[in-house]
């Protein structure tokens, strides 16, 4: 592999890590008022989305990926909650699972969508547990788990299945 | 046996967990106690801030033509009632209708005009909105340049949904009255009773019913459901008469000693765009 080749996929890669990071935020501002139609409450997480895909494809491998999942988490929790250190925890402990999981499974879509699945409720379950320590939290796990993790789920698997191949061929272009 | 975490992984975990249980607490309790965040994090949201408002542009469209398309289908269903009523009625009814209705508006207008002198307004604009399971903040465009600080109130639409949390120079941080975070919906309201008002302190946001909760009220003056909400001004960082929302019922506490009101907030939280901050005259040093 050409050096070039390397260093493609290496600012590829984090710019779209950072960029996406953005259109969450962006998405949960323009659609708003569909995404947190009372009583749900889905999250965009396409961040977490492209964390995984650098998992499942094995792209990870040719970059400092840890680093980039430390960065974008301390990112953004400065730029979205002002608290430090809960979706820093929450996209490394995402990732560790994904990368625990993709050992086991595969690379098919259905074994692709399972790993992003339990990685997802790993973030939010983390992200869960920090409210309790700030003492934010205000609603049962039972309703969290069925109205923001359950939709969330939903909405997040249909892009990760949307985006698969498309991905899939990117990254073998860049690699 | 083969051991899953060598007991070197296992102290290194628990090290990490107390740093960022820490790092939690720690922050939270900095972000409480500072207006402004230092310097590398006022600089960096700033940054994040600009990069937010270019990507902004494409999905807020998206966003509003999603609403427009919405409010297209129902003007289709407001047009056929509508034409099912001239059928009914003659003419001059549905003149009189319009102008009714245009009157009713415009004395809607009137009245928040009136409440709108006692305070100074900043309009701004939602950049973006945290993706986050809890503390869900906007980001609005306007910040210590604009002469914007903690605390201060922000409405939108029909009511107040926030106060601002954080500012930065070029744009600050809205926590909405959904959070139960102290410094997002602890403020001074009063309830427009039949016997006279009611003061108190909203205690508490209601996720799970979409409400704000105001607990310990010991007056005995009646409240009853659709008894209408506003701010009362006491503490004088948010201006008096801002509406907050409509009673919807009123409870006993855990120990029958006080009375606990449910507050149906009257902004709808889902879609803003744009927002006003409240700047009140009172507070402004």
């Amino acid at each position: 592999m050409a050096f070039w080749q390397l260093t493609r996929l290496r600012v590829v890669y984090p710019a779209l890590l950072f960029f996406l990071l953005f259109v969450d935020g962006s998405l949960m501002a323009g659609m708003g008022g569909i995404l947190t139609a009372f009583p749900w409450y889905i999250l965009p997480t396409l961040t977490l989305v492209w964390l995984f895909y650098a998992v499942q494809f094995e792209v990870d491998k040719d970059m400092p990926f840890w680093l980039y999942v430390i960065l974008i988490g301390i990112l953004f929790d400065m730029y979205y909650t002002g608290i430090f250190g809960t979706y820093t925890l929450a996209f490394i402990a995402a990732v560790a699972v994904m990368k625990q999981l993709h050992k086991i499974l595969d690379e098919r879509l259905l074994s692709g969508i399972s790993i992003f699945l339990i990685g997802l409720i790993v973030y939010l379950v983390v992200t869960y547990g920090a409210g309790f320590i700030i003492g934010i939290a205000n609603v049962s796990l039972v309703t969290f788990f069925a109205f923001e993790v359950l939709p969330t789920a939903v909405l997040n698997i249909i892009v990760v299945t949307i985006c698969y191949y498309p991905t899939w061929s990117l990254f073998q272009f860049l690699k | 046996m083969r051991k899953i975490f060598s007991s070197r992984a296992v102290v290194t975990i628990i090290i990490s967990l107390i740093v960022i249980v820490g790092l939690i607490a720690g922050s939270n309790w900095w972000a409480k106690r500072t207006n402004t965040p230092p310097f590398f994090q006022r600089f960096g949201n700033d940054l994040a801030g600009g990069v937010s408002r270019i990507i902004s542009v494409p999905t807020t469209a998206i966003g509003r033509s999603a609403n427009s398309i919405g409010n297209l289908l129902d003007t289709f269903e407001e047009n056929r009632e509508l034409k099912s009523k001239i059928d009914e009625f003659a003419q001059d009814k549905v003149r009189l209708q319009t102008v009714e209705e245009e009157n009713k508006t415009l004395k809607n207008q009137l009245k928040l005009k009136a409440t709108l002198t006692d305070y100074k307004t900043v309009s701004a604009v939602t950049i973006s909105r945290s993706p986050t399971t809890w503390q869900s903040q906007l980001v609005i465009n306007k910040g210590l340049k604009s002469g914007l600080k903690k605390g201060m109130p922000v409405l939108s639409g029909a009511g107040i949904i926030g106060r601002i949390s954080e500012v930065n120079t070029t744009n600050s941080k809205v926590a909405l009255i959904s959070d139960t975070s102290e410094d997002a919906n602890r403020f001074a309201i009063t309830i427009k009773g039949g016997n006279g008002d009611v003061n108190g302190i909203v205690t508490n946001f209601n996720r799970e019913k979409n409400q704000l909760i105001m607990s310990q009220v010991t007056s005995e003056n009646q409240i009853k459901a659709g008894d209408l909400v506003e701010t009362s001004g006491l503490g004088g960082v948010i201006p008096a008469g801002l509406y907050v929302g409509k009673v919807s019922s009123v409870t006993r506490d855990d120990y029958g000693l006080s009375k606990r009101v449910n507050i149906e907030p009257a902004a709808d939280l889902g879609n803003v765009t744009t927002v006003v901050v409240a700047v009140s005259q009172i507070g402004a040093q």
